[in-house]
């Protein structure tokens, strides 16, 4: 298995444990079923989710790539989860019925037109949480933002800045 | 180092748990020599084992059994929720044990005073606060003032508040008791990586461990007591982790399971003489189910804060901790720093799109704040089995029922408004409040103490009032919630039952 497939996994074991969207697949069937499958929801699925997730969290110092990574485990989580790509499967017919193009087909205004519309809808939960969970679990975004991540590899921030502030009144 | 028992072995004390409650009781057992076995369904991690990571870790440590209704986040670990804790501990005041007749008889509430008083008590404080290395009590100097701990005391000095203090939490602020001092990791909620902070993993496990009187079983998870025809419990039943069962003889039984696992051992209990559960003749077993009132607001302040570079909670403001009927109702509540991680503040930030986004961009700029306050117990609150799912274990499935009382909505918007008009003051902006239940989770009173045993499940030791030889040693117990966090209250109430369990036994009582 490849350092990206390892991140990969552990990335999809943490979310699904974490939002609980796949609760009930327990840690045992995770890992049996990964290993037997690797399979790819096609990249159609991918764009469009790309286009989602930028218009769920838009950051314009973030590029695509690092939107792209996240997506790409999200969907691998389908190969282990099947009522998670019936759930894709439902956001994207339902994107694509919003109008007459398909959803892909739309500018900006109307992409978020056909968001919003199905934002009541079960899926657009699940497909908010997943998404919001690798993004901002992405070291990439972490260091765009100016979170940490974690650090007691680096001895905590106790001698790392954790009493420093400057733009508070003084204290009486 | 650690024994172990005999299966048949009638003679020892088995403690079902291994955390703030079980943890404690079983080490204060073990060290007057009285023999001890824990049983605990979860496994035993090493510190290498807590990573910086949320997800994992919950999945490492976290309790991810079915369960039905309100939501609670518990662990099922050795250290039990002492794993997951952020380690604030402020003690209970005087009325707080004295609800019933400090407040009256709230609309809708079932509240009565505590069969003990805060001077009973007060010395056990003292050895819990000793024993957990409470910052700013034995010597031990207050804890290291983070920024968020600055934002919130400059904020609610402009409020007016006095009683605001850095001190109160049972992370080492300097090396004490075999652990190190706290190195400002953050991520308090997925264990703490060095042992600054105080959990039953590494400080009672193993001290107990040290004594010859103590045997730790883990992945054990218990199904059932059995009782015998004289009322005594007899034997505790519980599945290895191979699945396979066995009955583990005892002389008493204290199950500190934290509240949920607590009600669904005791009702799954149930026999042709406790028809409706192990102890539970008053019908008052799961009722009464308190979680406190919480809620978590984020701010955005003008300039960084970095509240990621430090402990979840440095400290707390105690200034709306008494009870001041004026506010328009009951009890008080707690002011104490927050701090989390960038997955767990998107979570916390409503809506989706740019202005959301915008938000979460300037992480570094947000300020937080916990609220812990009075909750008063309810009938209608309570956790049951559900009458046909089972879990892997063939056991009954918890169904959780809660809902809000109208004081703790009151006091829950007070909060709210407060901790609004401190970050104000500093000219920060609220992007995120919770209005309704809070994501904290203090579990308490589903095996109320009581005077009388109609009112509860357990007389002032936590003993059953209906079995002698069986005890209830987690928050459980608590008869009201007061305002302060639990754990403390929970080890304290742990180590006085300890000294009256060795005291019984002593006489043959037990």
């Amino acid at each position: 298995m490849s350092d990206s497939n390892i991140t990969r996994r552990r990335f999809i074991v943490a979310a699904i444990t974490f939002t609980g969207f796949a609760s009930g697949v327990s840690m045992l069937r995770l890992s049996e079923a990964w290993a037997q499958s690797d399979a790819d929801p096609g990249q159609d699925t991918l764009d469009g989710m790309i286009r989602v997730a930028r218009l769920l969290y838009p950051h314009d110092s973030i590029s695509d790539a690092v939107y792209a990574e996240v997506l790409d485990g999200i969907l691998a989580a389908t190969a282990i989860d099947a009522s998670f790509a019936d759930t894709l499967k439902t956001a994207e017919a339902a994107l694509d019925g919003h109008q007459e193009e398909a959803f892909m087909d739309l500018d900006h205004d109307a992409q978020l037109a056909a968001l919003r519309a199905v934002e009541g809808e079960g899926f657009f939960a699940a497909i908010q949480a997943s998404v919001r969970f690798g993004l901002y679990g992405h070291p990439a975004v972490w260091q765009l933002i100016g979170y940490g991540g974690p650090s007691y590899q680096d001895g905590g921030y106790l001698h790392r800045g954790a009493g420093d502030i400057d733009w508070l009144p003084e204290a009486d | 180092m650690a024994r172990t028992y005999n299966m048949n072995d009638d003679s020892v004390v088995v403690v079902i748990g291994s955390g703030a409650g079980g943890g404690t009781l079983s080490n204060e057992l073990a060290q007057k020599g009285i023999d001890v076995v824990c049983l605990e369904a979860g496994s035993r991690l090493a510190l290498t084992d807590i990573e910086n990571d949320p997800g994992l870790m919950n999945g490492r440590m976290g309790w991810n059994d079915a369960r039905m209704g309100t939501a609670v986040w518990l662990c099922k670990t050795v250290g039990g929720t002492t794993m997951r804790w952020s380690g604030i501990t402020p003690r209970f005041q005087e009325h707080e044990l004295k609800p019933r007749s400090t407040y009256g008889l709230l609309d809708d509430t079932t509240l009565i005073d505590w069969p003990l008083t805060l001077d009973e008590l007060a010395p056990y404080y003292d050895k819990a606060e000793f024993k957990m290395g409470v910052s700013g009590t034995h010597d031990i100097p207050p804890s290291f003032e983070t920024s968020m701990y600055k934002v919130l005391r400059a904020g609610g000095l402009k409020m007016g508040y006095k009683e605001i203090t850095s001190a109160r939490t049972a992370i080492n602020p300097l090396a004490r008791d075999g652990r190190p001092g706290c190195l400002q990791i953050g991520f308090c909620h997925s264990g703490c990586r060095i042992g600054a902070k105080w959990s039953t993993l590494y400080t009672e496990v193993p001290k107990a461990e040290s004594t010859d009187h103590f045997e730790l079983r883990t992945g054990a998870m218990v199904l059932k007591i059995n009782h015998n025809d004289n009322g005594k419990v007899t034997g505790v039943v519980y599945s290895d982790e191979a699945g396979a069962v066995h009955e583990q003889k005892v002389r008493a039984v204290a199950i500190a399971g934290n509240v949920v696992e607590t009600t669904r051992l005791l009702m799954n209990s149930a026999s042709a003489r406790h028809p409706d559960g192990l102890g539970n003749s008053s019908g008052q077993l799961g009722r009464n189910y308190m979680r406190h009132v919480t809620t978590g607001v984020y701010a955005v302040m003008p300039g960084e804060v970095n509240f990621h570079r430090g402990t979840r909670q440095s400290g707390l403001i105690m200034d709306e901790q008494y009870h001041q009927a004026d506010r328009g109702f009951a009890g008080g509540y707690f002011i104490e720093t927050g701090a989390t991680d960038l997955q767990s503040l998107a979570g916390a930030i409503p809506g989706w799109g740019e202005e959301a986004a915008g938000h979460i961009e300037k992480y570094s700029q947000m300020a937080s704040v916990f609220v812990s306050g009075e909750d008063p117990p309810q009938a209608r609150n309570r956790i049951t089995l559900h009458p046909s799912e089972k879990d892997q274990n063939g056991l009954a499935v918890p169904v959780i029922d809660y809902a809000m009382h109208p004081n703790s909505t009151l006091m829950q918007q007070h909060a709210n408004i407060k901790s609004t008009e401190l970050f104000e003051s500093l000219g920060g902006s609220v992007v995120s409040k919770i209005e309704g239940i809070g994501y904290g989770c203090h579990n308490m009173g589903v095996a109320r103490m009581s005077e009388n045993p109609t009112d509860g499940v357990t007389n002032r030791w936590g003993q059953a009032h209906d079995i002698p030889n069986l005890f209830v040693s987690d928050g459980s117990l608590f008869t009201s919630s007061a305002a302060a966090n639990p754990t403390l209250t929970i080890v304290a109430l742990a180590i006085r039952q300890a000294d009256h369990i060795a005291e019984r036994m002593s006489r043959r009582e037990l």
